[in-house]
């Protein structure tokens, strides 16, 4: 080596880079954080690390739509590949070949297509969720006996809304009998008539949340027959069994408080009942008393003469009009009468035996000029529908008006069925 | 009143549901004076029971499945 020669940058990196590319294929797994996934890009770039340490990585954008995996950060990768140089960052990053999902990250791809299935299915559609009742009478609990959930959700319950009795299945939330155990509980709790259901259980890694992931629960969640509420703690995860829920709560202790309303909004709720209550009555009593009020006001009540001064007045005019017109009319028709018949008996006496007879018919035909006569020998009288103007042709007529008949003895109220014009 | 049911017999719900509803008719103003009269005093039963029922809650815990571990007091 001419160790007395100064290298250029490029030199040296060109040395570490055919000194890393020496190596054998390496065989890594580790955790993806940082992906850099730009559809103008010829690689992804992502970074795979252990907590300890953490290595840059590439996969050309061939290999990696081969490989179906879709990165997301957090997942465990196991990756293929060689460690290179990048000499214009002066970088190592490895050089993925082939990639599939490691460990959680099986598990997780596991989770995401059964979520997808249930979603197809509909199990999360927003209109699938139940609203909470308000004043639940019996709360159900599944969750695990013993841990911290369990007392976290008693504890809030008491303290919030001590009311409600707490059924509580106290059941493995993890290992090989929990799914079983969960579902189990749901059921039993809903059959002793739970109107509302917590399930809860504390934070645990991905794997411990696995029967929250299965879908016997999301299942036994979504046909609970009450609304159930899931408070399992473990943010920023979701499992299955939250996204079928009616309500989800980040921890048991949100859980038990979105299915409790506190005990002092309750009270604060009654007082405010109790206010509008009296409230309520005040205002009708006042409104009933205000009418009375308002009616009394009136000129009618206040002055008696007022009701029935006008029509008084009134009848008095019409008295009057009356009074005038009656005599006055009477008088004149007696008049006239009394000097037709001295004009009809002085006639009679003239005329001797037959003035009788001659009477008799100038009576009649006296008679027959009363409208009223002419209409018992068969005529009638066609008045409009008011009964106030007689229609004097057919012309004014037509089909569908309402006509008055006046005839003989009474009238008849007509409909226009045809109208013949003459002339 | 098409409800009868005896306050005290009532689920606090219920009770609430009710009251929630007299008020309501109350302040519509659109009753005749007895009928507001007679849902008021309806009214005040049912507030009574409710304070009732809020006053002597005590939580009632029953274990269907499994056994309640106690855990130190952390409270």
């Amino acid at each position: 080596m001419p160790e007395d020669r100064a290298l250029s940058v490029t030199e040296a990196m060109t040395i570490a880079r055919a000194a890393l590319e020496g190596l054998t294929l390496l065989h890594v797994i580790g955790e993806v954080s940082e992906v850099t996934d730009k559809p103008g890009y010829k690689a992804v770039y992502f970074t795979l690390g252990d907590g300890s340490s953490v290595m840059s990585c590439l996969v050309w954008r061939d290999a990696y739509s081969a490989s179906g995996v879709v990165m997301r950060p957090g997942m465990l990768l196991d990756v293929s590949g060689s460690l290179t140089v990048y000499p214009p960052k002066g970088r190592m990053q490895f050089q993925v070949r082939s990639l599939s999902p490691a460990g959680e990250g099986v598990l997780r791809m596991q989770v995401a297509a059964l979520a997808r299935a249930l979603e197809a299915e509909g199990l999360m559609r927003p209109d699938r969720k139940r609203p909470l009742p308000e004043y639940p009478e019996r709360i159900g609990l599944v969750t695990s006996p013993r841990g911290k959930a369990v007392h976290d959700v008693i504890r809030t319950l008491r303290r919030r809304y001590p009311g409600a009795e707490l059924l509580i299945a106290g059941v493995a939330v993890e290992g090989a009998d929990a799914v079983a155990a969960v579902t189990a509980g749901l059921k039993r709790v809903a059959a002793e008539g739970a109107d509302v259901v917590i399930l809860a259980r504390g934070g645990g890694s991905y794997e411990d949340l696995m029967p929250f992931n299965s879908e016997q629960v999301a299942r036994a969640v979504a046909g609970c027959p009450v609304p159930v509420v899931t408070g399992i703690g473990h943010e920023p995860d979701t499992t299955i069994a939250d996204m079928v829920a009616d309500r989800r709560a980040s921890t048991p202790t949100a859980a038990a408080e979105a299915v409790a309303s506190a005990y002092s909004e309750l009270a604060s709720h009654v007082a405010h009942l109790s206010q509008r209550l009296a409230r309520g009555l005040l205002h009708t009593t006042q409104a009933a008393a205000h009418r009375v009020a308002r009616v009394a006001e009136r000129p009618v009540y206040r002055d008696r003469t007022v009701l029935l001064g006008v029509r008084a007045q009134q009848l008095d005019a019409a008295a009057d009009v009356l009074s005038r017109a009656l005599p006055l009319r009477l008088e004149r028709d007696g008049s006239r009468l009394a000097g037709a018949l001295g004009a009809l008996l002085r006639l009679g006496s003239r005329l001797g035996e037959r003035s009788s007879d001659r009477l008799a018919s100038g009576a009649a035909r006296l008679e027959d000029l009363s409208p009223l006569a002419i209409l018992r020998r068969g005529y009638a009288v066609c008045y409009d529908a008011t009964g106030t103007r007689v229609v004097r042709s057919a012309r004014e007529l037509a089909r569908g008006d309402r006509v008055r008949v006046r005839l003989n003895e009474g009238r008849a109220d007509c409909t226009v069925d045809t109208v013949e014009s003459e002339a | 009143m098409e409800e009868t049911k005896a306050p005290e017999e009532m689920k606090f719900g219920e009770a609430i549901a009710e009251l929630e509803g007299i008020v309501a008719s109350l302040e519509g103003g659109q009753l005749d004076l007895e009928d507001s009269l007679a849902r008021y005093e309806r009214g005040v039963a049912l507030l009574r029971a409710c304070r009732a029922k809020l006053a002597d809650a005590q939580q009632k815990v029953t274990m269907l499945m499994g056994e309640l571990e106690e855990v130190d007091a952390e409270e």
